[in-house]
């Protein structure tokens, strides 16, 4: 019964991958080395940054919400946004379009950031005997990651790769990735300094997920336009 | 099934990835808090013994099962995998005998003690507690635990306590049981987990007898053995739970008396010049729960001439309570001279205490295996011996023998104080050869007074240890503190090691760890899995139409059919 329950918190929390590689057209033009490669990537990323938050990070013995402290996390929280970076423009890729590249990366990217943070706490505890919503709030937030994965990579990939962008849209990509890529800083200061339980946290993820996703479609396609 | 092609060869990809994955895993491991959200609380077995090969008590150790309430009483419903919370102060008798008695399946039992009858309760000490709804709670657990202990129960029974972890979980528990449903697997609910392994048999318990000597002095240094007196009390308990069998009436009030008059004799035999004319021995038996086995043992250890000097015996036992009356146990008829003059010397005293001191005549049946009384030990093998007590009637086997209820804060130390005055002073106009004179040896305030605080720093010892002699060790600290305490006061101390015969045959893991964990339903996640499996195919649905159009959703599930043909 508890194994089932550990099934089920998987497929949430891996699935939604899975589906999307293969529902969109990434599958069909073979796209899986990118993601690799953008996981292999996040590996390295999380490392550096592992690195750096044992270097400048005190370890508080509280819970306690200190602004100084989460603004050093987010300052190292950016080390992502560089991984993203050198993934996207860095890597040879076989020649995929830009349209799929930065999805296969975002999707890698979100994958591996699963896997790393939350298979080992799902195999720990959700075969436990005791029952807690939180794998399945866990695993809705791996959702929301991946949609901001998606986002940020997709805001990326217009800041890097695509050169002629309307000019009045440029500040907007970038506040929105500046958003996005703040996000779990946000959300930590939501849970550990206005004290939100993780419903609510999660609740407010995936809206935000989703309306992040929503805004940098509507850039994507608005930039797509003038060079088509 | 595009897909699955597809993604085949990228495995052989896959797999160099993986160890690195795997070193940072461990990585990761070290960082989660390993934390399950259950709680855990200490609870306490019922005993599980043999007696002559049938066999009491609780049978079981591992219990496994979904938690029930008592609501579940009433209806008609199979018990036999949910374990009953109960707590004593809520508990209907009837039902548990009911219950019992008709040997009704059951998953386990977990009965909830008040919280202020916990070993580590250490507030309201020192004040004896007389309030209705503790007496109420006594008297039920003295009736519970007869019953439990005289029953052959085939499932577990642990005692525990209303803390509030697990109040609350109670009160979950009863309004799950109120809407009517059981709780199984397929409701949910708690569970309740004691991973104990199986009880084993307790190989050849051990019991300890300590005894003391305070030599008396020989007035003309002639050959003839003085005459003694001994002063005894049993010090191990028996009851529903060993692990909280402390016993502070029975029979540490007994002890805690014989410890204080053997220091306020040392004090008088220190000096030559106040020295009696009668030996002492102070014994400090075990075994008493099971006719007083260790007395036995101890009796017939010693030797033949020596136990043809003692003069007399008095053993001490549940004198405790704060009732103003006392009970002098004797197996020789009242109209024995030595009795009556016994009686006398303890009767003047009494009167000048203000406690009233009656006289109880049990005549022996050698027959009779039970032992009601310590001093019938004494008595079968001819020496007089009488038990000071605050019972009224000889206990059955196993009754009184300082079990659940017998707590410490139902005992009062001045009426032990008051105790161990009658008999220290009766003890010392004796042997002064002061009887019916109204002098006062140990007068309060004096340096030969009895002290208070010694008496309660025992009791409260005593009372926080259980005492139960099987699962006691050869070397238990509380052995040696007794034995380093009469060492303190008398000389050639010496502990006797015998091994508990007779029928009792005694089971381990007497107290474990119980987690109590918050389980969901299989339905549960069967619904989960449904709605997880709609969730992916409705986003499968909205990614296929979103990037290829609906078209495409379409064909891939007409490709399949179109396959079949293919190879076929």
């Amino acid at each position: 019964m508890t194994v089932f329950h550990f099934f089920n918190c998987a497929i949430l929390t891996f699935g939604p991958h899975a589906v999307y590689y293969s529902a969109t057209p990434l599958s069909e033009y073979d796209t899986l080395g990118t993601s690799i490669k953008a996981a292999v990537v996040y590996l390295i990323t999380s490392l550096v940054k592992l690195v750096c938050l044992a270097t400048f990070l005190n370890v508080s013995e509280s819970d306690r919400f200190d602004p100084y402290q989460e603004l050093l996390k987010a300052l190292i929280g950016f080390i992502d946004v560089a991984g993203l970076y050198f993934a996207l423009t860095q890597l040879t890729h076989r020649n995929i379009s830009q349209n799929h590249k930065f999805q296969a990366v975002g999707l890698g990217w979100a994958f591996a950031d699963s896997v790393l943070h939350r298979l080992a706490p799902l195999w720990v505890g959700a075969r436990g005997l005791e029952f807690t919503w939180d794998y399945i709030l866990q695993g809705l937030e791996a959702n929301a990651n991946l949609v901001l994965s998606i986002s940020l990579a997709a805001l990326g990939s217009l800041m890097w790769l695509r050169k002629n962008k309307p000019k009045t849209l440029i500040p907007i990509i970038y506040v929105c990735a500046g958003i996005v890529a703040t996000m779990p800083s946000i959300t930590s200061y939501l849970r550990l300094g206005l004290e939100w339980h993780l419903p609510k946290v999660v609740g407010f993820e995936l809206f935000t997920s989703l309306v992040m996703a929503f805004i940098s479609w509507q850039l994507y396609s608005a930039c797509q336009r003038p060079s088509n | 099934m595009a897909n699955l092609q597809k993604s085949k060869p990228s495995i052989g990809f896959v797999i160099p990835v993986y160890s690195s994955v795997i070193t940072l895993f461990i990585i990761v491991m070290t960082c989660v808090e390993l934390c399950d959200a259950v709680t855990v609380v200490d609870v306490y077995r019922l005993v599980q013994y043999d007696v002559g090969g049938t066999p009491f008590g609780s049978r079981l150790a591992v219990l496994n099962h979904h938690a029930g309430s008592a609501v579940l009483f009433s209806a008609a419903a199979d018990l036999s995998r949910t374990v009953l919370i109960l707590p004593i102060r809520e508990l209907n008798l009837t039902f548990i005998r009911e219950y019992i008695g008709r040997r009704k399946p059951l998953g386990g039992l977990l009965l909830l003690l008040p919280l202020d009858f916990s070993p580590q309760d250490r507030e309201n000490i020192g004040e004896a507690d007389h309030s209705s709804a503790k007496q109420f709670v006594k008297g039920v657990l003295v009736e519970l635990e007869q019953l439990l202990i005289h029953a052959n129960i085939p499932y577990p029974v642990y005692f525990g306590f209303e803390d509030d972890d697990v109040n609350s979980v109670l009160a979950d528990v009863k309004r799950n049981d109120a809407t009517g449903q059981l709780a199984t697997a397929t409701t949910g609910g708690y569970k309740l987990v004691v991973a104990a392994p199986e009880p084993k048999k307790v190989a050849s318990p051990t019991i300890s007898n300590t005894q003391g000597w305070l030599p008396g002095s020989k007035a003309d240094g002639g050959s003839n053995q003085l005459p003694t007196i001994a002063i005894v009390a049993s010090y191990d308990t028996f009851g529903a739970a060993p692990a909280l069998s402390v016993g502070s009436d029975s029979s540490g009030s007994g002890v805690v008396a014989v410890l204080e008059i053997a220091r306020l004799f040392s004090i008088l035999y220190s000096n030559p010049k106040t020295r009696g004319r009668y030996n002492l021995l102070f014994g400090l038996t075990s075994g008493g729960p099971y006719n007083y086995n260790g007395t036995q043992k101890w009796l017939h250890s010693l030797d033949q001439r020596f136990r043809e000097t003692i003069d007399y015996a008095i053993c001490l036992n549940s004198i405790g309570s704060s009732s103003n009356e006392l009970w002098m146990h004797v197996s020789k008829p009242p109209e024995n001279a030595y009795i009556k003059q016994i009686f006398e010397g303890f009767s003047n005293v009494a009167e000048e205490l203000g406690l009233k001191v009656g006289l109880k005549h049990k005549k022996i049946n050698i027959s009779n295996p039970r032992v009601a009384w310590e001093h019938e030990q004494f008595s079968r093998l001819r020496v007089t011996a009488l038990t000071v007590s605050e019972l009224s009637v000889a206990p059955e086997l196993l009754e009184s023998t300082g079990g659940l209820s017998d707590k410490r804060k139902f005992v009062d130390e001045a009426s032990i104080s008051r105790s161990v005055k009658l008999v220290a002073e009766s003890l010392a106009r004796h042997i002064y050869g002061q009887e019916g004179k109204t002098i006062d040896i140990f007068a309060d305030n004096s340096s030969l007074a009895v002290n208070p605080s010694y008496i309660r720093s025992w009791l409260d010892l005593l009372s926080a240890t259980p005492r139960v002699a099987p699962f006691l060790s050869k070397n238990d600290p509380l052995i040696m503190a007794l034995k380093k305490e009469l060492t303190d006061h008398t000389v050639e101390v010496n502990v006797q090691q015998e091994v508990l015969d007779g029928i009792f045959t005694f089971y381990d893991s007497t107290s474990s760890r119980l987690h109590i964990y918050q389980v969901a339903s299989v339905t549960f996640d069967l619904l989960l899995l449904l709605g997880l499996g709609s969730y992916l195919i409705v986003l499968f649905s909205f990614l296929v139409i979103t990037t290829r159009g609906l078209d495409d959703l379409i064909s891939l599930f007409r490709r399949p059919p179109s396959r079949k043909m293919k190879t076929a």
